[in-house]
């Protein structure tokens, strides 16, 4: 909790350090400063008549001159900030609240009354801000209270909707459904969840809002319907320099210049208020990265045939605290027409290792490798522009989510046809036949059809199959699949890789599956990478899955895999202990503080990936010897430490 | 301890164009058992649990809670929720302990002391150290926030938990941890659990009885073991058969064209069997089985083994009229 509050803390003190922070800052502390003191110290000197010096120009007595009465300028402007500041302040205090009221009423009310109130609002939002103002000015008469209410009734409204809006969308949470199947009220749920979820935008709309009040404000008093004599605001100072502008311009551009000042103060406070509370992200600034010559695995012998070959890959990511490394020195080839699986838990760097090689770890991540090369092209030295043809025929994606792959607004059979006309110059009608053609070939009923239909009209898995469709458009080499069924059904999900392992028969295509689930890619892949906290440790044939994995996180991952026929009777395997924050990597072996067979060594030194055998490689101190790995469960009670 | 009870509960949204997400279902959880629900997704299964809690309304039919309609219980029902996904259940701006207070019977402890203790308790309940109550979510991993939210469920003193895929989103080293509290957890406190997943592995460690859902209707219940080993839905024997294993091929079973047709829209359900469009032992492959268009297997489904919804379950026909695509083990 305290480490919360200081991180917080440090974050507010960080965006006072910017230019932007530490401008507002100094705005904000002279507008108040001089709202509480000016008419402490001036008062009577803004109110002193001379009448010798009448609509005098600026003099040495007088900085800015006199007004008609020969009252000094200056003094009346800065006197009056405490009046123009009070009530802008004050009519954005009564219009948030009022907003806010209206806004959260539709959470807690009845449907029927909600409805009624968001129609309401609605029309009110519709209406100019400054028609309403003047229409408030007539109905509560024309003065400092009518202005006040004026302004404040014609903020509520957007407020309203914002609130709205922000309400609905925390409404949907899940956290506001498990509050009321645990029977909190409507009240209760109003202020414990839902508004302190919406409270940071809000403030920072009110701040911006309290700078539109001061110039609606000066505008009204400018108008004459808001400040009235002997009382004066900026507005109405604005309003009586204008009379001699030709004769004496600083009467006028004075009180101009503190409504400016003024409203930059509220709407800079605003704008730094959203880049602490927002989630904006600010780039880190902090040097070039030096790439730690890590431990470079024993080098693989690359045959003739390897189509893709990664040497001490790394992918990095700046952090305000330095660099972290996600990714810290992946080493595999993959031959032509091989299906190799990575697997590993969230955050072992599996995902960014295909994005890495297929360019698409996007700024401020940075790739570096020994050696990164697809069909004998080095992917991080050759241009972009000669990469994109090589990438966009040879190289396939797939990605997790079927619904975010496609562009919704346009039909599939076209957006497949566009790879076809930009990459092979083929006309817009072959291509489209192509585009079928491809479609029938992943097996989606209907072809001629389904291409005119949009990606909606598609469920997840002809989605799915769509986008491997759209891959073989080119002459794919290498389809890389990154966790393509997560979001499908079992037996959907068998579709899937049923056709991946078929496009890989008929075309002699390599795959890279990318999966946390270690039975889909033993089906389907003839090797394994098993990836933790950044690292390849295993590299096995899946075949050999059965007769024993050397690594022990291998054989844990393998043990807490549940099957239909795990023992009913016995609690679950489980591994202790969670995997390392990508930026506290130990200093030895990552899995050491979970793994049963950690010694000493392992904890200082981080062991290599060495070749077992010609298909098998490990990276561990102590490789497990025992042909079969037995079942070796834990003694866990309900539930085992985390 | 109490039964949770569906009588044929449907949930309809939107109007004429509507959806019926779930239809007619029958289901009894008994006092103290576990039920596993499985089927895919879009099939109704989350709805269902989001009607007993009253967070989905029920159009037709009636939800009971040891006898009595949960519609005519007080706010503070004691029948719990666990969600799916961990990171969105939890408030990100109450510390745990809140979220866990909020949840307990107002009255049930006395003072602020007494509530304390309560959370220690719980906290305790789930392995979780009792010192962290003043925690945000935000520090804590996936697999301890499910703990927080099973906690807050038991907060409310429950006689019935339903489980809503709260697996589905943890890593696999996590959720064995997890699956090992809510075993000890309803056995300690004698619970009705409905449990929900996509994943028969896990329904099948945890359940005494599998219930099967396919585009909003029930197809198949049964003790767990009777259902996994002696499916009577083809629909059942499909979805074993697809489970991934690291000890069977992709393709074991392979129903060539038959496999790639498209799950049918719920909007437009298919008429009679719901299943027959992709059913391997349907009107799509014995072309004499009609009844399979134009029936509803719904009618008589009580009288068939595991109340089976189909005309031509495994045990109406003689085993050489099986069929034998794919091996259900």
């Amino acid at each position: 909790m305290a480490t919360g509050v200081g991180r917080r803390g440090s974050k507010w003190l960080a965006a006072a350090r910017t230019p932007l922070g530490a401008c507002s800052i100094v705005l904000l502390t002279l507008v108040v400063a001089l709202a509480v003191l000016a008419p402490i110290l001036w008062q009577d000197r803004a109110f002193a008549v001379d009448t010798d010096a009448i609509g005098q120009g600026p003099s040495g007595t007088h900085l800015l001159g006199t007004d008609s009465l020969g009252r000094d300028i200056l003094f009346r402007v800065l006197v009056a900030t405490r009046l123009s500041v009070t009530l802008a302040v004050l009519a954005t205090v009564i219009g948030v609240t009022v907003g806010l009221v209206l806004g959260a009423l539709p959470s807690v009310l009845p449907r029927a009354a909600g409805r009624l109130v968001i129609s309401v609002v609605t029309i009110a939002v519709a209406f100019p801000g400054l028609l309403l103002a003047l229409f408030f000015a007539v109905i509560f008469g024309v003065g400092t209270h009518g202005a006040v209410l004026a302004i404040a009734f014609a903020m509520a409204p957007s407020f309203a909707r914002l609130a709205q809006t922000l309400a609905a969308s925390v409404v949907g949470r899940d956290f506001v459904s498990a509050a009321k199947v645990a029977g909190v009220g409507r009240i209760r749920l109003l202020v414990r969840h839902v508004l302190p979820n919406i409270g940071e935008p809000l403030v920072v709309n009110a701040t911006i809002g309290a700078g539109a009040a001061l110039l609606a404000f000066a505008g009204l008093s400018f108008l004459g319907i808001g400040v009235q004599a002997p009382d004066f605001d900026w507005g109405r100072l604005l309003n009586e320099g204008l009379d001699g502008i030709y004769l004496n311009p600083a009467a006028a551009l004075a009180p101009g210049v503190a409504v400016v000042l003024a409203g930059l103060a509220f709407n800079l406070v605003g704008e730094a208020v959203a880049g602490v509370v927002g989630v904006r992200t600010r780039s880190a600034r902090i040097g070039r990265r030096s790439v730690p010559a890590a431990g470079t695995a024993a080098a693989e012998e690359h045959g003739d045939d390897a189509l893709l070959v990664v040497e001490n890959l790394q992918v990095a990511f700046p952090r305000p605290s330095g660099w972290t490394v996600p990714v810290r020195g992946v080493s595999f080839t993959v031959r032509a027409g091989e299906a190799v699986g990575v697997v590993g838990e969230s955050g072992s760097g599996k995902s960014l290792t295909g994005l890495a090689v297929s360019r698409l770890v996007e700024t401020p991540g940075v790739v570096t490798a020994d050696r990164l090369e697809f069909a004998g092209t080095p992917l991080l030295t050759t241009p972009e522009r000669e990469l994109r043809g090589l990438l966009g025929t040879s190289l396939a994606m797939v990605f997790q989510d079927p619904m975010t792959s496609f562009n919704p607004t346009r039909r599939i059979g076209r957006q497949l046809a566009e790879v076809s006309e930009q990459h092979q110059g083929l006309p817009r009608r072959k291509a489209f036949e192509r585009a079928v053609g491809r479609l029938r070939s992943v097996r989606i009923p209907a072809a001629e059809r389904r291409a005119r239909q949009y990606p909606h009209e598609f469920s997840g898995g002809m989605r799915q199959r769509a986008m491997i469709g759209m891959g073989l458009m080119g002459e794919p080499r290498l389809i890389i699949a990154d966790e393509p069924t997560t979001a499908l059904d079992v037996t959907v999900q068998r579709q899937l890789l049923r056709l991946l392992a078929r496009t890989r028969t008929e075309g002699d295509t390599a795959i890279l599956l990318i999966s946390h689930d270690i039975a889909v890619v033993s089906q389907t892949c003839d090797r394994m990478l098993v990836m933790y906290a950044g690292r390849v440790v295993e590299d096995l044939l899946t075949g050999d899955l059965a007769a024993g994995p050397r690594h022990p996180y291998t054989r844990a991952l393998l043990a807490a895999t549940l099957e239909l026929d795990t023992d009913r009777a016995e609690p679950l395997t489980v591994i202790p202990g969670r995997p390392p924050e990508p930026d506290r990597v130990p200093a030895g072996c990552a899995f050491a503080a979970r793994c049963p067979a950690a010694t000493d060594q392992c904890l200082v030194e981080d062991p290599v990936l060495e070749s077992v055998t010609a298909a098998h490689r490990v990276a561990c101190w102590h490789p497990q010897e025992d042909a079969a790995p037995e079942r070796a469960r834990e003694a866990v009670t309900a539930g085992g430490a985390e | 301890m109490s039964e949770l009870m569906f009588d044929a509960v449907s949930v309809r949204y939107g109007g004429r164009r509507g959806l019926t997400a779930v239809d007619q279902v029958s289901l009894t959880v008994p006092a103290g058992q576990v039920v596993g629900l499985v089927g895919e997704s879009g099939s109704g299964k989350s709805t269902l649990a989001r009607a007993a809690v009253g967070l989905a309304p029920v159009s037709a039919g009636r939800v009971l809670l040891g006898g009595a309609d949960v519609r005519g219980l007080p706010r503070r029902r004691p029948l719990q929720l666990v969600f799916q996904d961990p990171y969105s259940s939890l408030d990100p701006r109450m510390s745990i302990g809140e979220s866990i207070t909020e949840a307990m019977p107002r009255g049930a402890h006395r003072g602020s002391a007494g509530r304390r203790a309560e959370v220690a308790r719980l906290l305790e309940l789930v392995n979780l150290d009792p010192d962290r109550a003043a925690t945000l979510p935000g520090h804590l991993s996936g697999g301890q926030r499910q703990r927080v939210a099973l906690a807050r469920a038991l907060a409310g003193r429950p006689d019935v938990l339903i489980a809503d895929e709260i697996t589905s989103a943890l890593d696999v080293s996590v959720q064995g941890a997890v699956l090992n509290l809510v075993r000890s957890l309803q056995r300690r406190l004698n619970l009705s659990m409905l449990f929900i997943s996509h994943n028969l592995a896990v329904v099948r460690y945890l359940s005494d009885q599998i219930a099967v859902m396919y585009l909003g209707r029930i197809v198949e219940v049964g003790p767990a073991e009777q259902v996994l080993t002696d499916p009577q839905h083809r629909y059942t024997r499909e979805l074993l058969a697809a489970a991934p294993s690291a000890h069977s091929s992709l393709f074991d079973g392979d129903l060539g064209d038959l496999a790639d047709t498209e799950p049918a829209d719920p909007h437009h359900p298919p008429s009679g069997c719901r299943y027959h469009p992709r059913c391997p032992i349907g009107p799509l492959v014995h072309v004499d089985r009609t009844v399979c268009v134009s029936e509803d297997p719904a009618e008589g489904a009580a009288r068939r083994r595991h109340r089976a919804a189909c005309h031509f379950t495994a045990s109406d026909l003689a085993p050489t009229a099986i069929p034998r695509g794919g091996s259900a083990s």
